[in-house]
């Protein structure tokens, strides 16, 4: 199975174990960086074919965001949900790479479930401190309407929202990946392939399920309506 | 025994939001045919119903890996 590729560690640095999961994680990092910073190191007004897809691809996201946030919050909080796009979507691709969970060093980071959990533990806080620094103190009133005992029931809430995100986005992908590993291993030639599309579809859907709802989640929040 | 036990988490879990989703589905495309020009709104508001009922089936896809890994 997939997992005994990403549970084992490769080294040590420092006591801390490094796992497969990890350093897929570093190297899709360095390499989201490395793509930004030569397409916006000599920008133009006019922008060549490099520029013009990255430009494509911010402006997109800022027009999808806008749709839920509004403009003026998009503009301000589109580094946050634009970066977790990018990395859940890669992530998720980095899965249909060949050899991707059973080579050492290459896992897809979104099927581990620390990975998620931790993406998710990132939408949790977030939500929570925006929401404070938007309203002050009257963001706990929203906790105790329409009646008192509510209070019961909305922190049962707040607390299953990053569970089931962390859980879908690592039982979506690690599924997938399973699935895959074993039809490979029952017939290897062409009947994986539409499990492969699958993944595709899943990846992207994911990468957008998670973001679309922490941006619902920051919108509750910060909204005046809640 | 166990592992009837496994298959079913699944198989159980994978039966409500099925059929819920393809309700959710049906209703989408009906408002899509009516109404093309609502088509993104419907679809993003379907995409996420999508994944709120998805997120049954991951729970008892979770069982069914606790499971497996308490019999293994």
């Amino acid at each position: 199975m997939a997992d005994e590729a990403h549970a084992s560690g490769l080294f040590n640095v420092l006591g801390l174990e490094v796992t497969s999961t990890m350093t897929t994680m570093v190297g899709i990092t360095v390499a989201l960086c490395a793509v930004s910073y030569f397409a916006s190191r000599r920008m133009k007004a006019v922008p060549g074919r490099f520029q013009g897809a990255m430009e494509l691809a911010v402006e997109s996201l800022r027009g999808y965001f806008g749709s839920i946030l509004g403009d003026a919050n998009t503009r301000r909080y589109l580094p946050l949900l634009g970066t977790m796009f990018l990395f859940i979507i890669v992530s998720n691709y980095s899965g249909l790479l060949p050899m991707a969970g059973h080579t050492p060093g290459l896992a897809p980071p979104t099927a581990s479930l620390s990975v998620t959990a931790g993406l998710a533990a990132i939408t949790f806080f977030a939500v929570h401190t925006l929401g404070i620094k938007h309203k002050g103190t009257h963001y706990f009133k929203h906790f105790f309407t329409p009646y008192f005992f509510m209070v019961i029931f909305l922190l049962i809430e707040e607390i299953v929202r990053p569970v089931s995100l962390a859980l879908r986005l690592f039982g979506n992908i690690s599924g997938e990946e399973t699935v895959a590993s074993q039809i490979f291993g029952m017939i290897p030639l062409i009947a994986p392939l539409p499990f492969y599309v699958l993944g595709l579809l899943f990846g992207l859907l994911q990468a957008i399920v998670f973001t679309t709802l922490t941006s619902i989640y920051i919108n509750g929040a910060i909204g005046e309506g809640h | 025994m166990e592992y009837i036990a496994v298959a079913l988490a699944i198989a159980l879990s994978t039966f409500g939001p099925g059929i819920g989703q393809g309700i959710a589905a049906s209703k989408a495309m009906e408002g899509i045919a009516r109404q093309p020009e609502a088509a993104g709104k419907i679809q993003s508001a379907l995409i996420i119903s999508l994944a709120l009922m998805e997120a049954l089936t991951i729970y008892g896809l979770l069982i069914a890996f606790m499971l497996l890994g308490q019999i293994g």
